[in-house]
């Protein structure tokens, strides 16, 4: 199994795996889980406050406000009737793959090495703002699709169908595939330049 | 010379990262679609629903199918897409055919893969209804967070098993040729 990572000597992709590889994964998926669970609430305050800054930058006017509470991202908007409920977005969808990227980054041989620390961070960093970007998709789409009358007369038929279908990509596809594809781009390939 | 080698890994590596991203894309508006979801992804997420009653039978929970419902008369669940396998299903596809293999190799690793996704999903789907009827306080986290972490990671597992398999082999083959060359 001893060959380069990321590519082998004739320039093909090799990947090093084996029982001490599953071991680690195993181990990672376990520490990824109790840091998850430790940190959801926090984590869900600071996706919620990025997102609603990022949702108000674009409004006109600035009415969206969104507040993490009990497993929950609870979407407001100043110009709701004041009788009206506020839909409770369930957080966990959005941000349980950090436990898959804690995962894959620790099958690399040395997981705490300083590289593969640093670049796990870097991709921690980058799959926060994945989930930034994918509450923002999703509060679009509530209001796009699930406010009745009022999503009407505000989306149109394609707006509807891009937020709704954005939203539904990250929740099949997206949020599996993020992790790998980070862990893939920062781990392998980075690893494979030194 | 190895630094060459380096190089060209790369390439293909980000390479594989452009294809399996494009795939993935393809791969979802494929299913999302309205006439393929009905046609293919309900029918499907129907047969397991009677596969997983047909094992919860066996294991003495006494269930029964409605479409895509498994029901008990102590708890029901509702298999959505995200919970068939497919998701997993799609990433390890695109995974497989984004990477530069034989057609043989990769047609044969599809077929396996996907078998075992959905052998593993159906573990899933029986364990979750397990929990849901002994233990229901643990079904909501076992259901977002334990399951499907495990099977998107099996899915992953899979790929790299798969794209790793003959590897060692052609490596130690470039090897011995390389030192025979040496000589």
């Amino acid at each position: 199994m001893a060959r380069a990572k990321g590519a082998d000597a004739a320039g093909r992709i090799s990947i090093p795996i084996d029982r001490r590889a599953l071991g680690r994964l195993v181990l990672g998926f376990l520490g990824g889980l109790v840091l998850w669970l430790v940190f959801s609430a926090p984590y869900e305050r600071v996706i919620a406050a990025a997102a609603e800054a990022a949702l108000r930058t674009f409004e006109s006017p600035a009415v969206t406000s969104l507040k993490a509470s009990g497993g929950e991202i609870l979407v407001d908007r100043a110009d709701f009737p004041p009788s009206s409920p506020r839909p409770g977005l369930p957080a966990a969808d959005l941000h349980f793959n950090f436990v898959l990227l804690c995962a894959l980054f620790a099958m690399t041989p040395r997981p705490f090495s300083p590289g593969n620390f640093g670049r796990f961070w870097a991709a921690a960093a980058l799959l926060a703002v994945v989930h930034v970007a994918a509450l923002i998709l999703q509060v679009e789409s509530v209001y796009a699709t699930q406010l009745g009358p009022w999503s009407q007369a505000h989306y149109g038929p394609v707006a509807r169908n891009l937020w709704a279908g954005a939203f539904h990509f990250y929740l099949i596809a997206g949020r599996f595939a993020a992790p790998f594809v980070l862990w893939w781009g920062l781990g392998r390939i980075a690893d494979s330049r030194r | 010379m190895k630094d060459e080698a380096k190089t060209r890994g790369r390439r293909r590596s980000l390479g594989f990262l452009a294809r399996f991203l494009a795939l993935l894309v393809v791969f979802y508006f494929l299913v999302a679609w309205g006439p393929v979801n009905d046609a293919v992804i309900v029918p499907f997420t129907g047969a397991i629903a009677r596969v997983s009653s047909l094992v919860l039978s066996v294991l003495g929970e006494g269930t029964h199918v409605e479409g895509t419902e498994i029901r008990s008369d102590r708890f029901a669940v509702n298999i959505e897409n995200g919970c068939n396998g497919v998701e997993t299903a799609l990433l390890f596809g695109s995974a497989v055919l984004a990477f530069p293999a034989p057609w043989k190799r990769r047609l044969a690793g599809l077929a396996l893969g996907l078998v075992a996704i959905q052998i593993i999903n159906l573990v899933r789907v029986v364990s979750l209804f397990w929990i849901g009827v002994h233990k229901p306080s643990l079904f909501s986290s076992s259901h977002t967070v334990l399951w499907q972490s495990v099977v998107v990671l099996c899915g992953v597992l899979l790929f790299l098993l798969w794209a790793t398999w003959g590897t060692g082999k052609r490596v130690a083959a470039v090897e011995r040729h390389g030192a025979g060359k040496g000589r």
